[in-house]
């Protein structure tokens, strides 16, 4: 008895003094070339670039890999790990020159041989290729030319294709490593030549990288040519944003990935954490009107609709000022943006009033518009942004809308998109290329029962499709720019696409931290040149 | 064959059953799963159709269902569609750190509960048992990702005792009070009862008139008496528990089945779906068979009836 009763003593004092020390995770968090990053998701299940669609892999795969061009955020070029590159005069084929100094972290030479390797994989159906083989588009084969120089051949003139190379889902692999590991070894263990090496996952936790001390072959824009000042990037899963914010001003963690634009603007205003408010390139985040079912169908109500909602209002209210109104179909950082489309649908209800008579819909009583006995109302099944829906379902209501807003799961959503039951519909879209236009706008990419696509509006017009063949065929880059251009006037001109606001990535850090850099399309944060100050 | 070996044995029609129950809803509910699995990405038709062969959805129902009974007798449960990796492997991976929260939760939930319930129970209806009641109602009814948040600010941004994430033992501390307090609640009421109940038989009368002090008489003679009922609580929520503990996982950022469960069921990635029920019956059946047996260790009374 006695004897139990001492261990039961020994054993709280024990657990007081567990309780004392330090926390591991603060210090961990004080050590002094540690950086922590605390991401919104725990579902990672790929660091494999050529597989990945998700842009919290691609967050830890931009430390690890390094693609042939490289891009920084702005869409400036540097040579990554090609030195030159040349475009056939046709657009069919790209030629490569590459260094011959890069090792990868597995220690095996970067040749001409990685680069046929991984991107003939790419379009290996056992692959799995989810984002990059879309990017690679027409690709048909690559040359090897001498041990490093290639020529990437197209099917198809494929004018876009440099900027395409600078994409985090085209880095170059290992080759060595994936034949080692296997398609799903390597997904959990990925072997590039990036800034940092892959060290570790504990899945649902944290992820490990190590700098990479060879690292030599930085991009030209870079403030830091050899390895990086910091020694450890921990990758930390913290879906919560709630607990994310806690875990920043604790000081758990110093970098916080998308974080609640309330808590942005109280850290950022506290003078103790900067904000970096990036914006994505791609598709504006927007509705897209259901042109084949009635109110949608009648040009005027959409254009009435786009002209009853004032965004610049709408964004200041949600977001204090940290996303701002968008107004053409892609977002001004996207290459080929047409800034004529800011002149489209400015706020004015005197002018949604006014089509909405002229298209015969008289307001009833009740303050919801009617025509031959049917109210004026739109289904508006919502899966993302449900403050956002609600926003426009009041303002709308105003010129006599009745946005019936309901918010579902992606299942639900998906079964309603394909069966073509609802009138309006929000998307939101990552791309560093204009051509993603083709994807909501394109005939064939109208949704039908058991085949879930993008055309949401449910436009179907050669002459749209025409417009897109064209600019992304385009042969030069100037040729692309204009018909882009034209393709974006086009959208505009048929009001079948409302631009909410900008799709932004709100991350804020520490003040302690410095050097951080937007990867190219404003999403993933590079952490090659970051500088931790002692606390 | 012993009476355990007769319980695990029991664990394979029931297996069968919810694993035909879970397959069929997987069917009739809706969605794709390679649409569900690329969440919104630009991905073409091509790409898709391709995935769902790799996947093998292109195959009738029926022989779905029929290779997936051969396989998993032969206990191949099957690679996840999303991370193509053995879910087997996936599970056991997770399992660590939901043992541990489990544990973690049962400890706090029986201490708190304990003292709780029997300071309840030795003064039934005083203001001390109404204190006592009135604080487990709140475990009881406070949703844990409220407790959680609280618990985070208090003691992780403010005070700053102990961290929020992380993989060491002590931030395990504030996940272990969230899920513990929601224990501790249900097991108190459950105690005070039985202790009353049990405060008013013949043996503690016995006890107190022998002149033993009252702590003796009430943890060694009432309270071992009063634990049925209350064991039995806890084991259904320690099984509960070992299948997960999504909320609190999700408010501290922890791995767990909990976690992997919602993601599965919400990309509808069958397999893994499968094998969480799997895991999380038998987990079931055997906490209930190991209950039984820890009955016989309170009271020898049951152990007895078992053997005759």
């Amino acid at each position: 008895m006695i004897s139990s009763r001492r261990t039961v003593l020994k054993a709280g004092t024990a657990s007081l003094a567990f309780l004392a020390a330090p926390s591991i995770a603060r210090a961990q968090a004080n050590a002094s070339n540690t950086l922590i990053w605390a991401d919104d998701s725990n579902s990672d299940v790929t660091y494999d670039p050529r597989v990945t669609q998700s842009r919290h892999e691609e967050q830890v795969i931009v430390q690890v890999f390094d693609q042939l061009i490289m891009s920084d955020e702005t869409g400036k070029l540097s040579p990554g790990l090609a030195t030159a590159w040349e475009m056939s005069p046709d657009a069919t084929s790209l030629r490569f020159t590459l260094r011959n100094d890069v090792k990868f972290h597995d220690g095996t030479p970067f040749n001409a041989e990685a680069v046929r390797f991984t991107l003939d994989s790419i379009v290996d159906p056992a692959t799995g290729s989810q984002g990059a083989v879309d990017m690679l588009g027409p690709y048909d084969k690559t040359e090897i030319l001498g041990p490093h120089e290639v020529r990437v051949h197209f099917k198809a003139p494929n004018a876009g294709a440099i900027d395409t190379f600078t994409e985090n889902e085209l880095s170059i692999v290992s080759p060595t490593a994936v034949q080692k590991l296997g398609r799903t070894g390597f997904a959990q263990a990925p072997v590039g030549t990036g800034p940092f090496r892959f060290v570790s996952w504990e899945r649902g936790r944290e992820v490990i990288l190590d700098r990479n001390p060879d690292y030599a072959w930085a991009p030209t824009w870079s403030t830091i040519q050899g390895p990086s000042n910091v020694q450890r990037i921990v990758h930390r899963f913290i879906p919560n944003n709630a607990t994310r914010v806690a875990a920043l001003e604790a000081g758990e963690v110093h970098i916080g990935d998308i974080l609640p634009a309330l808590d942005t603007k109280r850290l950022s205003d506290s003078g103790r954490y900067r904000a970096m408010i990036g914006v994505a390139a791609g598709l504006s985040f927007g509705a897209l009107l259901n042109t084949s079912r009635a109110p949608f169908d009648d040009i005027r109500v959409r254009q009435a609709f786009m002209h009853a909602i004032d965004r610049p209002r709408l964004a200041q209210n949600l977001y204090f000022g940290l996303i701002k109104a968008a107004y053409g179909p892609l977002a001004p950082s996207t290459p080929g943006y047409w800034s004529g489309a800011e002149q489209y649908f400015p706020f004015d209800r005197a002018r949604a009033n006014k089509l909405l008579d002229d298209a015969g819909w008289t307001m009833g009583p009740n303050g919801i518009r009617v025509k031959n006995g049917q109210p004026l109302r739109a289904y508006f099944p919502s899966l993302l942004l449900p403050d956002v829906a609600v926003a426009l379902q009041s303002e709308a209501r105003r010129v006599g809308f009745d946005i019936a807003v309901e918010n579902v799961l992606k299942q639900r959503q998906d079964e309603l998109l394909m069966t073509n039951q609802y009138e309006m519909a929000v998307i939101r879209w990552v791309s560093n290329d204009p051509g993603v236009l083709r994807i909501p706008f394109h005939s064939s990419n109208i949704p039908e029962p058991g085949k879930f696509k993008f055309n949401w509006s449910r436009v179907n017009d050669p002459a749209l499709d025409g417009l897109i063949a064209r600019a992304t065929q385009a042969k030069t880059p100037a040729e692309r720019t204009e018909l882009f251009a034209v393709l974006q006037k086009d959208i505009m001109d048929r009001a079948i696409f409302f631009p909410i606001h900008d799709q932004v990535q709100t991350v804020a850090h520490t003040a302690r931290v410095s050097g951080l850099r937007y990867a190219r399309g404003n999403w993933q944060v590079r952490f090659h040149e970051a500088r931790l100050a002692t606390a | 064959m012993g009476y355990f070996g007769r319980r695990i044995l029991g664990v394979i029609p029931v297996i069968m059953v919810t694993w035909s129950l879970v397959f069929v809803v997987l069917q009739i509910i809706p969605g794709d799963p390679v649409n569900l699995m690329l969440a919104g990405v630009p991905a073409s038709e091509e790409v898709r159709e391709r995935e769902r062969e790799r996947l093998g959805l292109n195959k009738p129902v029926i022989e779905r269902y029929g290779s997936f009974l051969v396989r998993a007798a032969q206990g191949d449960l099957g690679d996840s569609f999303r991370s193509r990796r053995p879910v087997t492997d996936m599970i056991a991976e997770q399992m660590w750190p939901t043992i541990q929260l489990a544990v973690g939760g049962l400890a706090v939930g029986l201490v708190f509960g304990v003292i709780l319930g029997v300071f309840a129970g030795i003064r039934p209806n005083s203001w001390v048992d109404s204190c006592c009641m009135a604080l487990a109602m709140v475990g009881v009814s406070l949703p844990s990702f409220w407790i959680g948040m609280m618990l985070i600010y208090v003691f992780g941004t403010v005070l700053m005792w102990v961290p929020i994430t992380g993989r060491g033992l002590d931030a395990l501390i504030l996940p272990s009070i969230t899920v513990g307090l929601f224990i501790a609640g249900g097991f108190a009421r459950l105690i005070r009862s039985s202790i009353i109940e049990a405060m008013n038989q013949d043996y503690v009368r016995t006890a107190r008139a022998k002149g033993l002090p009252r702590w003796k008489v009430v943890l060694k003679h009432a309270l071992r008496n009063a634990l049925i009922p209350p064991v039995t609580l806890l084991g259904i929520q320690f099984a509960l528990l070992i299948g997960g503990a999504v909320v609190t996982e999700n408010v501290f950022a922890r791995p767990g089945l909990g976690t992997m469960l919602v993601d599965a069921v919400l990309t509808k990635d069958m397999p893994l779906v499968q094998a969480l029920i799997v895991y999380k019956t038998a987990a079931y059946v055997i906490i209930n068979a190991v209950i039984d047996l820890i009955y016989g260790v309170i009271d020898p009374r049951v152990r007895l009836e078992q053997a005759t």
